[in-house]
């Protein structure tokens, strides 16, 4: 951290939590478990990248919370390592009806629950502050009440959002169950090695996530100097106390996009996709991008570097600028993240 | 489906596009509005373009101040909508804060399948009825996404869809976003805090909902279509309210509004 102004050289600063992300998904996830991803809506920021290495450690029978589908559960479904998913909304968007995620749903394999964009941040709000339940005025009247795909015999089901008095009036009043993740791997913009962020673009529900998930590991665009939180501190929505580990994986995201940093990949949005309508597709698209790559620089040659610098010149790179001056270099990140791991 | 209807109009224009553009005239100036993603959000920002200039314009991801550049945002937190925004803030705080709340004046959506009282369903479909288990759907559509939740909260919204029988249903077999339900007052029932739908915008015309019963008529129809071939392309018995007339066509300044925004001809693909 060599940039640090002098003004902010005897503060005392956390140790660095760099560690790689094969090493993330080994210490932090397991068969089973309540996964949630931050992410911004199906075609933003999202850690995609974490779902490839779910699927090359092998995880499976996964229990995934996405606020809304990505290619990550596109992916995580269409492999077959998601077994049950709760979903406000599950497709992407412009690029159509999520293939992998249909497949597993038409097929029963994976069991999917509705909710909405607004009811699963409130969910996971409940489970940031833990209250035993979250007011619901939304969901309610509809089959996203009435239906439940995890209890189907519960009908009109109220186990799962169920119904309560409102003390005050005493109307009945719709109840949502929190929401608390064992792990939330939450793609950023940039971090702190130490695992303070900022996030460019809208945060969808990675503030309520990052304090109802038990465990957060932060998977960042760009690692930064600790001096640039503390120029915006207004900014940095995801502190480094709630932060378990700090990934540095650039173009983590892609094909989706990360304001600031780089567009959406249209071309490998659309061919993802119609890979994963099929069981065939689907092995060959994970022998060509999920198990392909060994590292950060081979997973960058993967892309292709024209395609990098292509999908790098975004309009939105002007959002980038205030930040810039304090992108540590891959090297030093390095070198930090060789001390951090062995810690 | 929408074929360009260049023998009726000196500037021609598709169904999508006189769909956009008779939904955009719904929206008035200084409105606090949420659009969804695609041909909703085209609407919108066409509204914004033409006459509602002053539209407050938001997206579920809480995108505030922006309109699209560069053509067609791919989605709601794209960043074809990111790069003017002055705000960015997260759901809980635009479909939650601004819409929930009961703030939001108006917002479109769109649907998979709609039914007489506006009930939409974006979840899936189904051979015949769910029964009294749930099972799975033949065909899995995305889910509810904000829509849901802009039909509890915003004091009024607009559905988007193309006019096919398939689509314009008795009943839906899933009820993703709560229109009327099962007509009258029943909204008041469950205590939504907004209105619901105050129009249904299609490939063929506008239907409106009945002020007693909530069962949604046809209102106007469009240049190129009538409204014979609106009722043989509604599975309900659509009635035909005694005020329905015709529908202006796009004038030159809607068009051009319109195409400014739609800049990469998503519309005019389709």
């Amino acid at each position: 951290m060599t940039s640090a102004p002098a003004i902010h050289s005897d503060a005392a600063m956390p140790p660095a939590k760099l560690i790689s992300l094969p090493e993330a998904v080994r210490r932090y996830t397991w068969d089973g478990m309540l996964y949630a991803s931050g992410a911004a809506l199906p075609i933003g920021s999202d850690a995609v990248v974490f779902g490839r290495e779910l699927l090359r450690q092998g995880r499976k029978d996964l229990h995934t919370v996405f606020h809304c589908n990505s290619q990550q559960l596109n992916l995580l479904a269409a492999v077959g390592a998601a077994t049950k998913a709760e979903c406000g909304f599950s497709g992407l968007e412009v690029f159509g009806f999520a293939n992998g995620l249909r497949r597993a749903v038409e097929s029963g394999r994976m069991a999917l629950e509705d909710y909405s964009n607004l009811s699963i941040p409130l969910r996971l709000l409940g489970g940031a502050l833990n209250w035993p339940f979250v007011p619901a005025t939304v969901n309610i009247g509809s089959d996203l009440q009435d239906r439940s795909a995890f209890a189907p015999e519960d009908y009109p089901s109220r186990g799962k959002i169920g119904m309560v008095t409102d003390p005050f009036t005493g109307q009945q009043v719709g109840a949502f169950k929190p929401l608390k993740p064992d792990l939330a791997a939450i793609h950023v913009t940039m971090a702190d090695p130490t695992g303070n962020a900022i996030m460019l673009g809208t945060e969808w529900s990675r503030f309520e996530l990052s304090r109802a998930a038990k465990r957060v590991v932060l998977i960042a665009d760009a690692i930064v100097d600790p001096a640039c939180m503390r120029q915006f501190p207004n900014l940095v929505r995801i502190p480094e106390m709630v932060v378990e580990a700090v990934v540095y994986w650039p173009h983590g995201a892609w094909p989706q996009s990360s304001p600031g940093m780089y567009d959406v990949d249209e071309e490998h949005m659309r061919a993802m996709n119609a890979a994963l309508a099929t069981a065939e597709g689907t092995a060959e698209y994970v022998a060509k991008f999920v198990s392909a790559y060994d590292g950060v620089e081979s997973y960058l040659e993967m892309i292709g570097r024209e395609r990098l610098a292509k999908l790098s010149a975004t309009a939105t790179a002007f959002l980038m600028d205030p930040y810039r001056k304090w992108v540590l270099p891959a090297e030093e990140v390095a070198k930090i993240q060789a001390g951090s791991q062995a810690a | 489906m929408s074929k360009p209807q260049a023998g009726k109009e000196p500037d021609a224009y598709t169904r999508q596009e006189m769909m956009a553009i008779a939904t955009g005239r719904e929206i008035r100036d200084g409105e606090l509005a949420i659009f969804g993603v695609g041909l909703s959000m085209l609407a919108g920002f066409f509204a914004q373009a033409h006459h509602a200039p002053h539209v407050r314009a938001m997206t579920e991801g809480g995108v505030y101040g922006s309109s699209p550049v560069g053509g067609l945002p791919w989605g709601i937190e794209c960043n074809r909508i990111s790069t003017n925004a002055t705000s960015f803030t997260s759901a809980l705080d635009a479909l939650g804060c601004l819409v929930a709340s009961g703030r939001c004046d108006v917002g479109i959506i769109g649907a998979a399948q709609v039914d007489k009282f506006g009930n939409v369903n974006t979840t899936g479909i189904w051979d015949g009825e769910i029964g009294d288990t749930y099972r799975l759907p033949k065909t899995r559509l995305t889910g509810a996404g904000g829509a849901n939740d802009i039909a509890c909260g915003a004091k009024r919204y607009l559905i988007m869809v193309a006019h096919e029988p398939k689509r314009f249903v008795e009943k839906v077999t899933y009820v993703s976003s709560p229109g009327y339900l099962d007509g009258g007052d029943a909204r008041a029932r469950h205590g939504f805090v907004g209105g619901g739908p105050s129009a249904i915008i299609t490939t063929l015309g506008v239907l409106r909902p009945h002020p007693e019963t909530k069962e949604f008529e046809l209102a106007g129809w469009f240049p190129f279509s009538s409204p014979e071939e609106i009722v043989a392309n509604t599975a309900w018995a659509l009635k035909v309210s005694p005020s329905a007339h015709v529908i202006d066509a796009p004038s030159p300044a809607e068009i051009a509004a319109l195409r400014k925004v739609d800049e990469t001809g998503a519309l005019r693909k389709r």
